[in-house]
């Protein structure tokens, strides 16, 4: 049921991928997402295709969990690729009616489709490989130069930890609720969309006021421990920049340069 | 109204890194108007059985037989199944949310498709059968009220759909224990009043010692123990082994025989602790 909807997708696992910094993973995504754009031809694609297997092999995530990634945003690729193919002019292949399949427009929807396929799986990698908690202790870190121009990034990133922290709580709670509802003959399934929003009331009811309780006691429970925001904070694991993080970031470079000499300069 | 359950097996979040079996081949029988005790450790998988009781979960193989008919099966209509096998979850006070204590005990009734006098009727009496004086309480709303009132109130919300076997899941946690007393008297008077078959999930080995015909003991998905709370709670060492142990009476006098190997045995209820313990003081005693 409810329980069964996985958020933030993460796969457990203790790769040398799964270790990496999370300040160093979400800039290097950043920088592999950008590199894309970079790409001119197969070639190149070939590269960062080549790279991103290499990724997926060292963190152990099994394929099926890579390709799930794709599911939801299938019809977008599709929709891409089918325009790009019959919408580019050039030399024609095939053609019927006003419909006109060209060299260029095949080209060109392999490459716009390979794009976003690649754009998805390397967003997908990190937060596979990523806890939700540490994705957020790495956007604090990074955005914490910019305290000095004003931006809370303790209270974001806490805010962040928090509402992650109680998705798993409150979609429990809900299930909770809609079995306990279910046992009292509520039906949450049939009827039309009136009676079916009407339905929901004794779910999000008891909902609301659950979400309100736990955040009266995470609130009172953070004051006894005389939590006061962000400053001069230590924290339990603390993120340090090892070796290994070092071998990563010279590899991604590495990549970058290949990718940019291949597809600018020769 | 009869349950067999044949081979139940229930895995959760199955195919996945974090896979668990909840429930491994499960067998067991409970007996029309008879009172049943559930006993076991958090995680030991007494609420992913009683869920399945009446089919709010799906077993992943094996059969529940609710007079005669299997409720797993795909054309087995749900409403039916939930007419005839009420269902009081944990903290049950949380799945309230009507403007009013009336309207609220009456969700279920209604949904079952009564006429609205039947309704009232029925909500009239499962707030008296909790103990809860309805002309004081119908109009107020339900959040305003107690914790144990609270937990009456969704506990005759249950009752009002009368159902033929009722199955509480820990319904005195987190009560003070006057409120403990009181629900498990209620538990009891609906259960000689309706005469339908309760199925009681407890920690506390007192209450089912003293309220059970059946006892079953659930640990890591299986059920390691089941007979009359005299056979259940013979198995001292097997008991303490997982971590349960005896009702209180029982574990004193338990207590006292490693002392003076004459002391009574066969104590479970404070009650017979009592009678036994003036009849042996009665004798010549050697300690």
């Amino acid at each position: 049921m409810l329980r069964d909807i996985t958020l933030g997708q993460y796969y457990p696992g203790t790769s040398v991928i799964h270790r990496l910094d999370p300040r160093l993973k979400i800039v290097g995504t950043f920088i592999f997402l950008i590199s894309l754009f970079l790409v001119r031809n197969f070639i190149g694609f070939g590269i960062a295709v080549g790279f991103l297997a290499l990724q997926i092999a060292i963190s152990r995530v099994p394929l099926s969990f890579i390709f799930k990634g794709l599911k939801p945003v299938f019809l977008i690729i599709l929709f891409t690729v089918v325009v790009n193919m019959f919408m580019t002019r050039g030399e024609p292949i095939l053609q019927w009616w006003i419909i006109s399949l060209t060299k260029e427009g095949l080209y060109r929807a392999g490459f716009m489709g390979l794009r976003l396929v690649l754009l998805i799986i390397g967003s997908s990698l990190l937060t596979l490989t990523t806890k939700p908690i540490s994705l957020t202790d790495g956007i604090e870190k990074l955005l914490s130069p910019f305290r000095g121009v004003g931006l809370p990034a303790h209270e974001l990133a806490m805010m962040m930890t928090i509402a992650l922290r109680f998705i798993p709580t409150l979609l429990e709670e809900a299930d909770k609720i809609m079995k306990a509802q279910m046992a009292r003959g509520a039906d949450f399934e049939s009827g039309n969309l009136l009676q079916r929003a009407k339905s929901l009331i004794p779910l999000l009811v008891p909902l609301f006021i659950s979400a309100f309780r736990i955040a009266q006691d995470l609130a009172m429970a953070m004051e006894a421990r005389c939590y006061r925001g962000g400053d001069a904070r230590t924290r339990m694991h603390a993120m340090t920049f090892s070796w290994r993080d070092a071998v990563a970031a010279i590899c991604l470079v590495a990549f970058v340069a290949v990718i940019v000499v291949q597809s600018h300069v020769l | 109204m009869s349950i067999q359950i044949r081979d139940l097996t229930y895995v959760y979040s199955e195919n996945l890194p974090y896979e668990t079996v909840a429930l491994d081949h499960i067998n067991m029988e409970i007996r029309d108007h008879s009172f049943n005790g559930i006993i076991g450790h958090t995680g030991s998988g007494k609420s992913t059985l009683i869920q399945h009781l009446n089919g709010l979960l799906k077993p992943k193989s094996g059969q529940i037989i609710v007079d005669g008919i299997d409720i797993t099966g795909s054309d087995v209509k749900l409403r039916e199944i939930r007419k005839m096998i009420g269902l009081v979850f944990q903290y049950p006070e949380y799945q309230l949310f009507e403007e009013t204590v009336q309207k609220d005990v009456a969700f279920g009734p209604l949904n079952l498709g009564l006429s609205q006098e039947n309704v009232e009727a029925r909500v009239r009496e499962a707030l008296t059968l909790v103990g809860l004086d309805f002309s004081e309480l119908a109009d107020r709303s339900p959040f305003e009220l107690s914790g144990g009132q609270k937990r009456r109130v969704a506990i005759a919300g249950v009752i009002a759909m009368k159902p033929k076997v009722l199955v509480l899941d820990e319904p005195t946690a987190g009560l003070d224990p006057r409120s403990h007393r009181d629900i498990l008297q209620l538990i009891r008077n609906v259960h000689e009043q309706e005469k339908n078959t309760i199925v009681l999930v407890s920690h506390n080995m007192g209450d089912i010692a003293a309220l059970s015909d059946q006892v079953f003991v659930m640990e890591k998905g299986k059920l390691i123990l089941s007979g009359t709370p005299r056979e259940v709670f013979a198995n001292t060492a097997l008991l303490k082994g997982i971590g349960l142990g005896l009702p209180p009476a029982a574990e004193l006098m338990e207590q006292v025989r490693q002392r003076c190997a004459d002391a009574p045995r066969d104590v479970l209820t404070v009650e017979e602790a009592e009678q036994q313990i003036v009849r042996w003081f009665g004798k010549d005693k050697k300690c």
